[in-house]
């Protein structure tokens, strides 16, 4: 009686032996057992970062836990609980191997010959969704639509992996690649054309008033600017000042204006200026 | 009429008797009946401290109000994290988990649920270093390390009390007008 | 005594149904739900020019207008159809969707017989109020004033076939499948290239303007948030529609944010962004604007004028035009914006005019006129 009084009085450690003794270590994924000693019937109850159950179990026996109870990477928390008390015990279970990459890349769209304009960082996963924490060598590489091709292994640090090139000389599609082993993943970053360079417009009168034209309107790389992009001609005259902001059109603008007289006519793009031509009357 | 004027006054007694004898039962009942135990009834969390240093962060700059928000959303995020666990709300994480984390949370919490159990994460400081700030500012790797009191109660019993120390690899990225968390995993050591 | 009550209530309906009946009224009346007159017909005749143009804005006011129309002088000048037309507008255009609040009646001139009479009109539209101002005719005949209406004219449209080739850009959204990651387009890179803030009567304005750098077209938007000595923010505003949204690759637009009652003396920093979403869109139609002008109006004012030409084949609804004033340094010193209530119908020109405030007007050295529009059909 005295034993048994002692016994209630200093708690868990000495009631009927129940102890719990959890896999030193384990990764995702892995089906394991939790050992218990002690006699009797107890609550077994599991607290993982993703999965959280409970059971009866025998004490003495042990405590099978399959794939889906151990998927998730982090802290499990294994509480024993018997009528005099509860034990509980600690255990991480760690990422499995690389089975998929999260791969962010920036930009969707750069102007050609930009230093370090391109960017991608890289995650590597395992099946389970779990950050592999475990360096990882990821094979980054960028070809464009000409053939220029960058390869540049990095090694992940903290389950991260980046990295930086420049745009290439030339307008078109280029791939992004991140590949680990057999895996990769693939993204697509459109190289444009710059601001357009030395803009220039030429004109004629017609029966109706002035046409105007640009050249092919191209960046200082000679890229095409793309169709679509505003060209914003400006027509200046004594009866006073006339503009058309102008989309391109297969590579040029045209624009039409009405004066009779002499007209000066400037063109512009963005913020990029060009030349000036001035028109005598008719 | 003697017994009108009996019947009457007997009436209005009653009336008046009913009053003052179920007033107290009422109040009562609204003062200490059974409460609905729910993230909506319960006092919430106060905001856990968070100490973000981000003199480590790469290879971008963290910038300071970049710095502040994400420090700020990442509190906001861990009182949700504790009420949900805590009141097994998993409607609680919606705001600050999306993607895995979010799942694997709303499952735990759904689980703790069926189980019969809650846990919580009382007095939550947070060490938090910035470890990864990428290049184009649009996802940041934490490592954080949160001293807290963990319980976890079967019904009112606890069956689990702790002075944790635990510790995640936590990634964020901007959403529409916060920053949210993608990942929450622990380890045991950086 | 017992009929004092009833007789007295009596008495004041009888007098408050012949105010109502009789007496003119500024209220306004609610677009497209036709009111008039009590009792038709029963109406005091004009004795004076700005009775005759009172009478006549009060039926325009409340839509009546075939009372109005027979207000006129030799009603069988101008058809019907016409007036109305030139009152209620057509296409879709703002006019359609405005009602005369108040107006303000000015002599110019008057003779026994005759007299000009400057009606400013103040319409309520549907994004703000619009002044409109007419020089009225009125004429005496057998002792009564009528206004002589201005035939109005609207431009007669050939037929022809217009082709559409411009560029179109569609914004496809994703399915909710596919990793994060694989989910987003990079929002269009926009910049704001000038910024000026000035006080402006009891506050103060930022202006500037904002170009798309980028090859896709962008819904932008600017905000400005004046901060303090103490680096708190006082107060943060949009650009509303002082703005050109729609942005196609390389364009420009001005921007104009208002902070009134904010002393300037107060702000020591102005901290701007511009935000950029995909937005699908067309490059058509392209608006030319042409004739450009500074001037003094017939009031006085300095307005900037001009006429739109709608280079495509399709109607423009609501046209919203933005002017950006410039000094001899190139600054901004001032944004101003005004819609134009007629519709711009293919390849025919629409006058238009914003004002320049009296302060700034000095300023101004060069000008740059941006069009948006409103369709109907797309909102």
């Amino acid at each position: 009686m005295l034993v048994l009084l002692s016994a209630g009085l200093t708690g868990v450690c000495l009631a009927q032996g129940a102890d719990l003794r959890p896999p030193a270590a384990l990764t995702a994924g892995q089906p394991t057992v939790i050992a218990t000693s002690g006699s009797g019937e107890a609550s077994f109850y599991l607290l993982g970062p993703g999965h959280t159950f409970r059971k009866q179990v025998h004490l003495g026996q042990e405590i099978p836990l399959g794939i889906d109870q151990v998927r998730t990477a982090g802290r499990y928390l294994a509480i024993l609980c018997s009528a005099n008390g509860c034990r509980s015990a600690l255990f991480y279970v760690t990422p499995a191997s690389p089975a998929s990459l999260s791969f962010l890349a920036h930009p969707s769209r750069v102007p050609v010959k930009q230093l370090d304009a391109i960017s991608g960082v890289a995650f590597p996963y395992d099946k389970f969704h779990n950050l592999v924490l475990a360096p990882v060598t990821i094979d980054f590489q960028l070809k464009s639509s000409v053939g220029d091709s960058i390869s540049r292994p990095t090694t992940t640090q903290n389950g991260v992996a980046w990295f930086r090139a420049n745009s290439s000389n030339q307008a078109g599609t280029a791939q992004l690649v991140a590949a680990v082993g057999d895996l990769s993943v693939r993204r697509v970053v459109q190289q444009v054309a710059s601001d357009p360079c030395n803009l220039r417009v030429k004109g004629q009168r017609t029966a109706k008033g002035i046409l105007v034209e640009t050249e092919p309107v191209r960046d200082c790389s000679g890229n095409p600017v793309p169709d679509g992009t505003v060209v914003t001609f400006t027509e200046t005259d004594p009866a006073g000042k006339s503009t058309v902001d102008m989309p391109i059109k297969q590579g040029v603008a045209r624009a039409q204006f009405l004066a009779a007289g002499p007209a000066i006519i400037s063109v512009a793009s963005g913020v990029v200026m060009g030349n000036q031509l001035q028109l005598g009357g008719q | 009429m003697r017994p009108h004027f009996a019947l009457a006054r007997i009436s209005s007694w009653s009336a008046l008797s009913k009053i003052f004898i179920l007033s107290p039962v009422f109040i009562a009942f609204f003062w200490c009946g059974p409460r609905t135990v729910g993230a909506d009834s319960m006092p919430a969390n106060s905001l856990p401290q968070v100490q973000l240093d981000a003199r480590n962060a790469g290879p971008r700059t963290l910038e300071n109000l970049t710095q502040q928000n994400i420090g700020r959303h990442y509190a906001n995020a861990w009182q949700n994290l504790a009420a949900a666990f805590e009141h097994n709300a998993p409607t609680s994480l919606s705001d600050y988990f999306v993607g895995a984390a979010r799942e694997q949370l709303g499952q735990a919490v759904a689980d703790q649920q069926k189980a019969g159990l809650h846990s919580r994460y009382r007095d939550q400081r947070h060490k938090v270093d910035v470890v990864f700030y990428a290049p184009e500012g649009d996802i940041v790797e934490l490592h954080d390390s949160v001293e807290c009191d963990f319980e976890v109660f079967e019904g009112e019993k606890s069956i689990h009390h702790e002075p944790a120390v635990l510790r995640y690899v936590v990634l964020m990225t901007p959403s529409a007008d916060r920053w949210v968390i993608r990942q929450l995993q622990a380890v045991s050591q950086f | 005594m017992k009929y004092l009550m009833p007789l007295i209530i009596s008495f004041i309906t009888a007098i408050l149904v012949a105010a109502g009946t009789f007496g003119p009224t500024r209220l306004g009346a609610t677009t497209g739900i036709t009111s008039g007159s009590a009792l038709p017909g029963l109406s005091s005749a004009a004795k004076t020019p700005e009775q005759a143009v009172d009478k006549l804005l009060n039926e325009i006011q409340r839509r009546n207008w075939g009372v109005a129309y027979a207000q006129l002088v030799d009603a069988g000048n101008i058809d019907e159809a016409l007036f109305t037309r030139d009152l209620t507008g057509n296409n879709g255009s703002l006019r359609t969707l405005s009602g005369l609040e108040s107006w303000r009646l000015q002599p110019l001139h008057a003779t026994n017989d005759e007299a000009q009479i400057r009606a400013t009109l103040r319409w309520s539209t549907a994004v703000g109020p619009i002044r409109d101002v007419r020089d009225l005719k009125v004429l005496r005949q057998d002792d009564v004033w009528k206004v002589v209406w201005p035939v109005p004219t609207f431009p007669n449209l050939p037929a022809q076939i217009v082709p559409v080739n411009y560029l179109r850009w569609d914004l496809v959204t994703p399915n909710g499948e596919g990793e994060w990651g694989d989910r987003a387009v990079d929002a269009p890179h926009v910049r704001i290239v000038s910024m000026n803030a000035i006080p402006y009567q009891n506050g103060c304005v930022v202006m500037g303007e904002v170009v798309n750098e980028d090859t896709i077209p962008a819904f932008v938007n600017v905000n400005a948030t004046l901060v303090d000595g103490t680096g708190k923010s006082i107060a943060e505003e949009s650009s509303f529609d002082k703005i050109s949204h729609i942005l196609l690759p390389k364009q420009v637009s001005p921007y104009r944010v208002d902070f009134p009652n904010i002393s300037l003396q107060e702000v020591k920093n102005v901290r701007m962004d511009a935000k950029a979403t995909l937005a699908p869109t067309s490059s058509d139609p392209v608006i030319g604007v042409m004739n450009q002008k500074v001037e003094t109006d017939s009031e006085g004012r300095n307005v900037l004028r001009g006429s739109l030409l709608n280079q495509s084949g399709q109607t423009v609804n609501i046209p919203h035009v933005i002017a950006t004033f410039y000094d001899s340094n190139g600054r901004v010193v001032w944004v101003s914006d005004g819609y134009v209530d007629r519709p711009l119908l293919p390849q025919l020109p629409e006058p238009f005019a914003v004002e320049i405030p009296g302060p700034i007007v000095g300023k101004v050295q060069n000008y740059h006129v941006v069009v948006n529009y409103y369709n109907i059909a797309k909102s």
